[in-house]
Parts: structure tokens; C-alpha cells; sequence
């Protein structure tokens, strides 16, 4: 076994310290205090070609295998989570889904711009009445001549308000249960689409969550992604890759629970020295940092997994739902450490517990995959 | 023949280098030569603070720099055979005893901030800072001549003695050399020179914006003292211009008190205040690194602390 | 009929200890077990430099450096950042070089293996020992003009101008080319490699070459007897805040004669 990351890895890793140092870490607190999306840090995302990752580059996209796209992630995160995860399902989830499923012209139209970050993309699959239970969604896509017809409302779309290009789950046979439902990609300006509530979150402020309607709304036929029927093997497909990004967005976060934790117990003072000296502080930091360790370890797993063409669902699954319950729980324990002030704003473990609690529900609550794996382990 | 060479454009620099020139000179057995450039009115000034020999370099034309002397040095230094070559660690003098070292093929230590020579091996051990002045890197240099540049104002000016007798040539004319001066702008000074100031109040990450410099100033003023920063206030924002900025990359100071206020003590800002003579820190933060390297130490907030000194220092 | 100038143009870079990364023991020794290495910051420039004169200009970038056999993740960095192709001298006794010996070595690539070049940048120093040298030494080896604390250029067919920083104030100085500069970190902001252009690196060509390829360099001129950690520790006396306090700290500063 070979735990070593390539050099390219490695350098990778601390250019995107760099841009984070510079460009990421001086807003992070204000775009979360103001629930702001940061336009011109995703211009120098762009620019530096930092949003396709794992897209190749005859599509716009930076050709580095998954692993390396989680390696950002997670630095991205550790700095700013609601920029690591938009960064991450829109290269994971959103583009991964054309490269996978899309006709060369697709890719052509609505990849190269996206990879290249010019257009962001949004995932509408869940609903009002369907969260979980992915069967309940009631939006329809009704062929009519050359066009098929979208109605319904899908709502908590990450980047709703300001993506370009929306990915959207509509049934287009009902009574084809499973094998009913359709994927099609719907640009911003198609009439009929419409932003709607606009939700305020407990964290990931900086991440712009809402409803979108669909009232009426004409895409071409060429817009049909994929088969038609082929929606919800699509969208599963998809998760896996997605999930493994959540779990890189909940390592940044540890680790950057950890770094805060590690710091302050050791300027502050109580008692005549350092609470770090204190075992019940030092236990502390010590089930944080191992339990860190463990959930990278699930997580880059999981991503070789990918790389090397083998199943990782399991894993996948594993590795989020261990790393975003480790999130909850040593984010917890981090301000519990920093004591009053990691209450008040202005301490960054304050944003990053409750930035924490979503990676329990979002992209496959801890219940699913529970479900995913006792699925795959009691078969 | 041997002997101890100085070499600097700056009178000032000329001094500092005579006093630790001299020393080294008594120890080895050997006399002082300095290297002047074309002022015949800084010879008899030179010899009463040390020089035992005055080498004149022509003067310069308008489109030449002191660099264009450096194959007459070398020639000088292959008859001459001194026994040390010293330099002031600025930008030139850095510059030029590089090339000189490589064309005599000899050793040089660059910012040197001690030199002695060794009875006993008859050697010289020369010290320096490394790592962004984390460490400090100790050398022997084992040619001759051996060569070190040293910071301005590490050795204070040479006492002089009047009437002292030195002996003076001149050295040959350079050689036309197809690099050229254009223009040289001089620097218009944007804050006084911090480098010579005898109280320095230094502002750090604690001030917390720009308005409140004023209450630096105030303690200044009554202190009649300069005010400097750290780096982050000077190049990130913009707050104090970059003369004022201590540091290793920056300002060496040598006052006799420097204060700091809301002051860290990263290493790279420690290195620029080394030598000054008491040092003494406020700032909150009572694990701040300033304070293992301070004199005096007050652990509070500087925008308390501040006020009531300018009224302690007011009576 | 006028030749279009395209120059080649030469950085040399360091593979240095990240000096973030050194640790005190509690004896007091310097602990360099956990550390990490970069390219030295001012060779960053260096590099940022060359590669932003072949971008406006056109040409080649050329990155050379003389390391241990390790650090061919620093050549990797190198040619993420824009150049186009790298000589690296490796062998395992070069891990403590002193200068005069990397100018030696780089001077002989240059004239043997590079041969064809316009204008080479060094850094004004390195981030590990900082002795400023290489540079100038270099050009000495290679009797080119040497230009350092250069804070801005331009080059021409046959011509380098050059912002020459010194204390005085800023010199403005011309030189025939072929010549060497050192860059001040002002310069230029070096830039960050992004995804693509790191992956790409590992496929521009490197020259390797061995010791042995070359004459054998001479001894070190400069002897390092010990490298320890630098201490700045005073006895720091700590007052309060109270008035009495503050009295007595203004006390002691009247006291050491540093206050009137």
C-alpha cells in the first residue's frame, strides 16, 4: 500500500493554501456573517482554474484525477466551507454529470463553461415533499412537439439564486416508477424558470440555497440528458462522487477545528498555565486529531477507489457519513475548548460548528446511508 | 604585505568598519588600509579614526557607479595580499564584495554580525543569522584574503585620535566599462530615518486601525522618539510607510529603547531590533513571543496602557 | 532586415528548507525532522520574472538548479510556474553547497550545456542562508555585467535597463546582454501554479545532470563550524496595569537612563 500522495499532489495541496491564505481566508467571516456569495473570489476561482478540477482539459477542466479534486476540497473547506462545497458539487456533481452522460455537443455548450467556472451549476432533484424519499419529487417534463414541458417546484438548490446552468429531475413516465424519471440540463434564462424563496440558513451562509419554480418552462429535446428514464441511476451515480466531496468539506473542517483548538489551548492561560496542559483539553484535541485521521483516510480511500474504476459506493457512503458525524461532533468539542469565546462571533469555531450540522443531512442524510451500507454489507 | 582593507563609498560606513578593522588589525599583527573614493578631504579624517593607509580611487565620471572599480580592487588586493577585506553589508557593498571574491576566488561572509579573530588557529570565526534569522550560522573562513560584509551601525564609529599618520597613494584609473549609469534618482524620504533614532515606538497587529497611530505618536513625541512598525503595517496596510518597517528584510535598529506596542515578536522583526539597548513590549497576549525577548514586559491593552504612561511620562 | 529579438532568459532557483517548519527543542537545539521544502521565496520572483519576459517577448524560460536528487518535486514547481524547460544538477553531497561552489556548477551549465542565452535573474538571495552571492559571483564566473537589487527591467536586442535599488535612492543603469540581474521581492507577485499547469509540468523536458558530467567543484571557501538557534532572550521584567504599576515600569526605563 502505497500512502504517499504524488509530487504533483503535494504541490498542488500548497498552492491552494496559498490562494486560500490570499483570497479565501480574509472574507470567509464576513461572507458568512452577510450570507454572501463572494463574485469576485469565484472570478480568481476561475481564473485560476481551480472550478473543473476533474474535468479534462479538452473540456475546460484542469484533467487531474478525483483524488486531487478532493485535495482541494478540503483545503477550500478548511478555510471556507461554503466555498469548498460549492466548489465541490459544482465540479463533482454538476459538470461530473454532462462529462458522464452528455452528448458531445452538451459538453460542448454547457461543459466547457461550466469546467471553465464561467457558468455555475445547480442540482434540482429534491423538493418540497421529496427529500429522502427521492420517488416523492412531482415535478413533470411532458413531451410536446420538439420541446419537453417542465412544471413543479424543487427547492434547498445550492447556488439556486446565482448558478447559470441547472441540472433537473422531472418524471417524464410516472408509471415507469424507477425507470421513469428524466434528466435535463435548463439554462438560467429559459422563461419559465423562476428563483424562489431564497432560505437563511444556521451555517454554509455564504452558499445561497433556494426554491426554484418551474412554471411552464419550453427546453429543446437536445436538452434531455441522458436517456430518457435514465434520471435516478444518473442522480445515483452522481452521489457517490458527491458524497466524497462532502467528506473532503467535513476533513477541512476538522482540520481546521483542530488548528483552532491547538492554538488556543495553548495561548490560553487559567489556573497559572496553558489549558493544553489540562488532560481533559489534551484528551480532547487528541480524539480530534485521530478521528481526523481516520475520516481522511475513508475519504481518500473512497476517491482512489474512483480513480481506479472500482466500485466505491460503500465507501463513499462510509466516508461521509463518519466524516460529517466526526464534523458535528469535534466542532462541538472546539468550542466547548475555546469556552465563552468560541460562543461569540468573531471566533472561526463558532462558523465552522454550525457549518458542521449540514454535512449530516445534505447530499444523503446519515440515515441514508446508513441504508447505503447496510445495503451493501448485509446483501 | 598583508593588512586589514576597507572598502566604502559612505563615511559613515568607513568608521564603523575602522573601529572592528582596527581591533581585528591589533590582534593580527597587521595595519589598516582604507579604500576611498576620489574625497581627498576624507583622507586625514580617515587616518585619524584608524586608517594606516589611504588608497585613492579616481574620481568617477557621471555615467559610472563604484562598481567599475572592482578590477583595480582586484588588481590592488593580488599585489597587496591583505590578510581581510570588509565591506558594508548594504546594497553596493554587498554587491561588489561578492564579485570581488569570486574574481580572488576566496571566501566571503555576508552580514556578518560578529568576527573575531581566533589566537589559537590564528583563524577568523565569523557569525551570521540563517533562516530568517532563527538561526545563527557560524563560519570559519579559510582563505586569503578572507571576506565579510557587515551591517551598517553593528559596530559603533572608530574614536578618532588627531594628528595620527597614515600614508596615502593613488590607485590607477578603472578601465571603461560598457555598463552605464543613466540616472540615479535619490530617494525622497516619505519619514525620518529610524536607523538613527535613540527611542523608536514601534506599532504592531494590535493597533487596530490607522487613526489610532496617533496615540503611538503622542508617546513618541514625549518619549522624543521615532515611530517604526512591523512589517504587516507597512506592506499589507499601507499604514506607515516602508522605511519605518523593522525587520530582517527591513530596518535594523540599534536605539536605546525600543517600545513595542501591540507587537508580537515574530522572529524576522526580532532580528531587526537585536541590539537595541532596552527593549520593552505592551501588548495583550501574555504569550506573545515579545516578551521572552524584552526587558520590560507589560501585559494589558495598549489603548489603556498607552494613556496612562504619557501621564506618568508627563510628570 | 531586422532579426526579431527572442531571448532566452535563465533562472536559477534553490530547493531550500521551509524554515516554518523548524523547531526548537527544549534543549534549545534547532529540530529540522519535520521539515518541508520550497522553492526560496526571492527565487520565486526570479522565476515569475523570466517567465513574464518570455510571455511579453516570446522566447524561452529556462529554470536551473543545483540540488540534492530529491528535489525534483522543486523542478516540478519550477515548470508549473511558466517555464519551459529545466537543467537540474543533482547529487547527494550537494545538500550544504557553499556559494562560491553553486556558482561554479551553474556557471558551467550555463557555458557548456545552455550555452545560448540573453539574461540570467537570481534571486537577491536565498531564504535559507541568505549570503546574497551566488548572483554576483556567478556573473564573475561567466563575464557577464551583474546588476543586483534590481527592482525593475526591460530588455532589447543587446540591452538591459535595470531599476537598481541601494540606499541612496534608485539607479538607473544599462548593460550589454548577455547579463545576470538579482530581483528584489517587489518586483513582481508570483504567481499560483493552478491545477493544470502543475500536471503539466512533469511533462516539459528536464535536462538531469550528474556530478560526475561536470569538472570537479573546489572546496568551500566558507568553513560552517555549527548552525544553532538564535536567542534573544532578555529577563523580561513584567509589570501590571495599575497606575503604581505603570509608575514603576516608567521607573525602570528612568533607571536603565533610556528615559528622561
Amino acid at each position: 500500500m502505497d500512502f504517499k500522495f504524488t509530487e504533483e499532489q503535494e504541490l498542488i495541496r500548497k498552492n491552494v493554501r496559498e490562494f486560500c491564505v490570499k483570497n479565501v481566508e480574509p472574507i470567509a467571516a464576513e461572507i458568512d456573517e452577510n450570507s454572501r456569495h463572494p463574485a469576485e473570489l469565484f472570478k480568481k476561482l476561475s481564473d485560476g482554474g481551480w472550478m473543473g478540477i476533474p474535468i479534462p482539459q479538452e473540456y475546460g477542466g484542469a484533467g487531474a484525477d478525483f483524488l486531487t479534486s478532493i485535495i482541494v476540497v478540503e483545503e477550500l473547506s478548511r478555510s471556507c466551507s461554503s466555498t469548498g462545497f460549492t466548489v465541490s458539487t459544482h465540479a463533482s456533481i454538476m459538470c461530473m454529470m454532462i462529462l458522464l452522460f452528455g452528448t458531445e455537443e452538451q459538453k460542448k455548450i454547457y461543459l466547457i463553461p461550466m469546467a471553465e467556472g464561467k457558468r455555475l451549476g445547480a442540482f434540482c432533484l429534491t423538493e418540497p415533499g421529496a427529500g429522502t424519499d427521492v420517488m416523492a419529487v412531482t415535478t413533470t417534463a411532458v413531451l410536446d412537439g420538439n420541446d419537453y414541458v417542465i412544471s413543479g417546484t424543487k427547492t434547498f438548490t445550492s447556488n439556486g439564486p446565482i448558478a447559470g446552468t441547472f441540472i433537473v429531475f422531472a418524471w417524464t413516465d410516472k408509471s415507469a416508477g424507477r425507470k421513469g424519471m428524466s434528466t435535463f440540463i435548463v439554462p438560467r434564462e429559459t422563461p419559465g424558470l423562476r428563483v424562489g424563496e431564497h432560505f437563511k440558513k444556521m451555517g454554509l451562509r455564504s452558499s445561497q440555497t433556494s426554491e426554484i419554480i418551474f412554471k411552464d418552462c419550453r427546453v429543446p429535446k437536445n436538452n434531455l440528458l441522458g436517456k430518457e428514464g435514465a434520471g435516478l441511476p444518473m442522480a445515483m451515480a452522481g452521489f457517490d462522487g458527491g458524497r466524497v466531496g462532502i467528506a473532503a468539506q467535513c476533513i477541512g473542517i476538522l482540520q481546521a477545528a483542530l488548528d483552532e483548538s491547538i492554538r488556543y489551548s495553548k495561548e490560553r492561560i487559567q489556573f497559572g498555565s496553558p489549558i493544553a496542559r489540562n488532560q481533559a483539553i489534551a484528551w480532547m484535541i487528541a480524539d480530534m486529531a485521530t478521528e481526523l485521521s481516520a475520516a481522511r483516510f475513508l475519504t481518500y480511500h473512497a476517491a482512489w477507489l474512483k480513480d481506479q474504476k472500482l466500485p466505491f459506493s460503500k465507501e463513499a457512503a462510509m466516508a461521509k457519513l463518519y466524516a460529517s458525524e466526526a464534523a458535528m461532533r469535534h466542532t462541538v468539542k472546539a468550542v466547548q475548548i475555546h469556552g465563552g469565546y468560541g460562543y461569540c462571533k468573531g471566533a472561526k469555531v463558532e462558523r465552522l460548528m454550525r457549518d458542521a450540522k449540514i454535512t449530516e443531512i445534505y447530499e444523503g442524510t446519515s440515515e441514508a446511508q446508513r441504508m447505503v451500507i447496510s445495503g451493501n454489507v448485509l446483501r | 604585505m598583508a593588512g586589514v582593507w576597507i572598502i566604502s563609498e559612505n563615511r559613515e560606513r568607513v568608521l564603523e568598519l575602522l573601529n572592528i578593522g582596527r581591533q581585528l588589525a591589533a590582534k593580527m599583527g597587521t595595519r589598516v588600509s582604507a579604500l576611498l573614493y576620489q574625497d581627498s578631504k576624507e583622507v586625514q579624517d580617515c587616518i585619524n579614526h584608524g586608517a594606516d593607509e589611504v588608497m585613492l580611487l579616481p574620481p568617477l565620471s557621471r555615467d559610472q557607479s563604484p562598481e567599475i572599480y572592482i578590477p583595480v580592487i582586484i588588481e590592488e588586493a593580488k599585489k597587496g595580499d591583505p590578510d581581510l577585506i570588509l565591506l558594508p553589508a548594504t546594497a553596493r557593498g554587498k554587491d561588489m564584495a561578492a564579485r570581488i571574491a569570486a574574481q580572488l576566488d576566496v571566501g566571503l561572509c555576508s552580514n556578518c554580525i560578529a568576527l573575531n579573530f581566533d589566537d589559537g588557529s590564528k583563524s577568523l570565526v565569523m557569525e551570521r543569522l540563517a533562516y530568517g534569522g532563527v538561526a545563527v550560522q557560524t563560519v570559519i573562513c579559510a582563505t586569503r584574503p578572507a571576506m565579510a560584509t557587515i551591517p551598517p551601525r553593528t559596530y559603533d564609529t572608530a574614536m578618532p585620535e588627531t594628528g595620527r599618520q597614515g600614508h596615502v597613494r593613488e590607485l590607477p584609473a578603472p578601465a571603461p566599462s560598457a555598463v552605464k549609469t543613466l540616472e540615479r534618482k535619490v530617494k525622497e524620504r516619505a519619514a525620518k530615518d529610524i536607523s538613527e533614532a535613540r527611542t523608536v515606538v514601534c506599532v504592531g497587529r494590535g493597533i487596530d486601525k490607522k487613526d489610532d497611530l496617533a496615540l503611538a505618536r503622542q508617546l513618541a513625541d514625549i518619549l522624543d522618539g521615532e515611530i517604526a512598525c512591523t512589517r504587516p503595517i507597512a506592506e499589507e496596510f499601507h499604514w506607515l510607510p516602508e522605511e519605518v518597517c523593522i525587520g530582517l528584510s527591513g530596518v535594523q535598529v540599534k536605539p536605546d529603547l525600543y517600545l513595542g506596542l501591540g507587537v508580537s515578536g515574530q522572529v524576522q522583526h526580532l532580528t531587526g531590533i537585536r541590539n537595541a539597548k532596552v527593549i520593552a513590549a505592551v501588548n495583550k497576549d501574555e504569550n506573545a513571543p515579545i516578551f521572552k525577548a524584552a526587558d520590560f514586559g507589560i501585559v494589558g491593552d495598549l489603548y489603556d496602557i498607552v494613556p496612562k504612561l504619557v501621564n506618568e511620562l508627563k510628570k | 532586415m531586422r532579426c526579431r529579438f527572442v531571448p532566452t532568459v535563465i533562472a536559477c532557483f534553490k530547493w531550500v528548507v521551509d524554515e516554518a517548519y523548524i523547531r526548537l527543542r527544549p534543549s534549545g537545539d534547532l529540530d529540522f525532522s519535520s521539515v518541508d521544502y520550497k522553492i526560496g521565496e526571492y527565487d520565486r520572483n526570479a522565476i515569475e520574472a523570466a517567465v513574464r519576459s518570455k510571455e511579453a517577448l516570446g522566447g524561452k524560460a529556462i529554470a536551473v538548479t543545483v540540488s540534492m536528487p530529491e528535489a525534483t518535486k522543486g523542478v516540478k514547481d519550477a515548470l508549473s510556474r511558466g517555464t519551459d524547460e529545466a537543467y537540474f544538477v543533482a547529487d547527494s553531497s550537494f545538500g550544504n553547497l557553499e556559494s562560491s561552489q553553486t556558482a561554479f556548477i551553474l556557471a558551467e551549465v550555463v557555458r557548456t550545456r545552455i550555452q545560448q542565452y540573453d539574461l540570467i535573474i537570481c534571486g537577491e538571495g536565498s531564504s535559507d542562508l541568505y549570503a546574497q552571492q551566488v548572483g554576483p559571483r556567478l556573473a564573475e564566473k561567466l563575464g557577464i555585467p551583474c546588476i543586483s537589487f534590481v527592482q525593475k527591467f526591460s530588455i532589447t536586442k543587446g540591452q538591459l535597463v535595470a531599476e537598481r535599488r541601494v540606499e541612496e535612492g534608485v539607479e538607473v543603469i544599462t548593460a550589454p546582454l548577455p547579463a545576470l540581474v538579482t530581483v528584489l521581492p517587489d518586483i513582481n507577485v508570483p504567481r499560483i501554479p493552478g491545477v493544470k499547469d502543475t500536471l503539466m509540468a512533469g511533462r516539459k523536458p528536464t535536462v538531469k545532470i550528474t556530478k560526475d558530467e561536470l569538472p570537479p567543484m573546489g572546496q568551500p571557501l566558507l568553513r560552517t563550524v555549527s548552525i544553532t538557534a538564535s536567542r534573544m532572550e532578555r529577563s523580561c521584567e513584567m509589570f501590571g496595569t495599575d497606575a503604581q504599576e505603570i509608575a514603576r515600569f516608567v521607573g525602570s526605563l528612568r533607571k536603565r537612563g533610556v528615559v528622561g
